[in-house]
């Protein structure tokens, strides 16, 4: 199983390098130069530099308690912390908090557990499009779309407290994809998921990638850790290390 | 020493059931005042239990001390400062609420304000965070986000309502003090059951309790499909 998986996710990152103009691939997406982080008096982390480029795909590995997810929370505006500088698709972002428009709209965060709003699948995965007012029939046959890829379209009409934890991640990952955001931030997408479920929300990352998102993925997951093409960084005693 | 009693709930069954046109004034009296009562009460006290319940401020534990405390206001209490400020020369005088519909109306406003900020509150922090956070991160403004997890709260939203509307329709104490007590204005189900048993004359009382009592019944009824509803969905999570 896990070759299938190295061949498709390098297989992605590949042909995105084919694809795309010299000048166009692994360009700068989101550059934090100084980042600390703070609960009370203990400092969590103090990283010097977080380099994120287009069509990147990244993990994020590091012990339990390291701040994997609240480095991933500050980077998609839901944590604050104490950042020098930042860097958005060559701008320099002057204020960080409140946390930028342009920022909120680009970047998406996807929690370790999702949750799915007491409504309908179709309307969890349409969600952010209705916030950015889209007409009715563009977000139909987007939601559409993407209910086919995440594979979750016979499950239009369930409800979404009912579906098991491999559902769930996989509808999440559709309500943020659809926003086709350049920098998703993955919080361990594949921890308490396993056999099937598992390999069914792996086998969807790469193609994130592919559909020109970044991707940041926290995890424990070797089949992410050991993919071929995708970069590594480490949170260890409050450092980042890059692989 | 029992007959009277029976004599007069079967009198109060013959006026509840013939359309006894006073009594079926008071009730409606009552049911118009709570209800416009509660409708002008429920936006502000929604909006500021959500805030309570969302946001990290200055002076917010004694906000929440405040509305906890005024849940066990006596109503009375109410009915006298509101009657101060509505009496003649009061800072409200000119306005001649006192002894009025729209005099109970402000009163039943005042009662539920609590009831319904204390229990918005609850249930506003009873809610998962990652629901705000998911609105957030899918790029939802701070109303947006304030729609969705009332929404998602919409249980416990609307207990809180048919708490306040119980504590309204079940109040006596305002109602008597700012509305009057005046027959056919401003005389509402409580009062009337006061003053009719003051006066020795069951019948009314026992009709109007009646009635009372069914609409707690209605009320609670809703309240536990409602809340057996919420539990359900809880459990499925």
């Amino acid at each position: 199983m896990s070759f299938t998986i190295h061949t498709s996710i390098s297989a992605a990152v590949y042909e995105n390098e084919n694809v795309k103009p010299r000048d166009e691939r692994r360009r700068a997406l989101l550059g934090v130069r100084g980042l600390r982080k703070r609960h009370g008096e203990r400092l969590l982390f103090d990283i010097d530099v977080i380099d994120i480029a287009t069509h990147g795909a990244y993990v994020l590995t590091g012990v339990n308690g390291a701040g994997k997810s609240t480095l991933l929370r500050v980077l998609g505006g839901l944590e604050r912390a104490e950042i020098d500088s930042l860097r958005f698709e060559g701008q320099d972002v002057l204020r960080v908090h409140p946390y930028p428009r342009a920022l909120r709209k680009a970047i998406v965060y996807v929690h370790q557990h999702p949750i799915l709003f007491s409504t309908s699948v179709p309307h969890n995965i349409g969600y952010g499009l209705e916030l950015r007012r889209l007409p009715k029939e563009a977000i139909a046959g987007t939601v559409e779309a993407a209910m086919a890829w995440a594979g979750v379209t016979h499950l239009r009409d369930s409800d979404p407290a009912k579906l098991s934890g491999g559902e769930r991640q996989r509808v999440a990952l559709a309500r943020a994809k659809v926003l086709q955001p350049r920098l998703l931030l993955l919080d361990e997408p594949t921890s308490n998921l396993d056999g099937q479920a598992r390999e069914q929300v792996i086998e969807l990352i790469p193609t994130l990638v592919e559909a020109g998102s970044s991707v940041v993925i926290a995890c424990h997951d070797r089949d992410l850790i050991g993919l071929p093409g995708v970069q590594r960084f480490k949170l260890r005693d409050g450092h980042l290390e890059v692989r | 020493m029992a007959l009277p009693m029976v004599d007069a709930t079967l009198h109060a069954f013959v006026l509840l059931f013939t359309g006894d046109p006073d009594l079926w004034r008071i009730i409606w009296v009552s049911l118009k005042t709570s209800v416009i009562g509660l409708l002008l009460a429920a936006p502000p006290a929604i909006l500021l239990g959500y805030f309570i319940a969302m946001y990290r401020f200055r002076g917010r534990r004694i906000a929440i001390w405040l509305a906890q405390a005024a849940l066990s206001l006596p109503t009375v209490l109410i009915g006298l400062l509101l009657y101060l400020l509505l009496s003649r020369r009061g800072p409200l005088g000119d306005l001649q609420w006192l002894f009025s519909q729209p005099g109970i109306v402000v009163g039943q406003c005042v009662v539920a304000l609590p009831v319904l900020l204390a229990f918005t509150l609850a249930a506003v922090q009873a809610l998962d965070p990652r629901y705000a956070e998911t609105a957030i991160a899918l790029g939802a403004s701070r109303w947006q986000v304030m729609a969705r997890m009332l929404y998602e709260g919409r249980f416990g939203v609307m207990a809180a309502v048919l708490s306040g509307f119980g504590r309204v329709i079940s109040e006596v104490g305002c109602a008597l003090m700012v509305g009057g007590n005046i027959e056919g204005q401003t005389r509402t189900i409580t009062t009337a059951i006061a003053l009719e048993t003051s006066k020795g004359e069951f019948a009314q009382g026992i009709a109007l309790g009646i009635v009372l009592v069914t609409i707690a019944l209605l009320m609670n009824g809703a309240l536990m499909l409602l809340q057996g509803d919420a539990h359900a969905a809880r459990e499925r999570a």
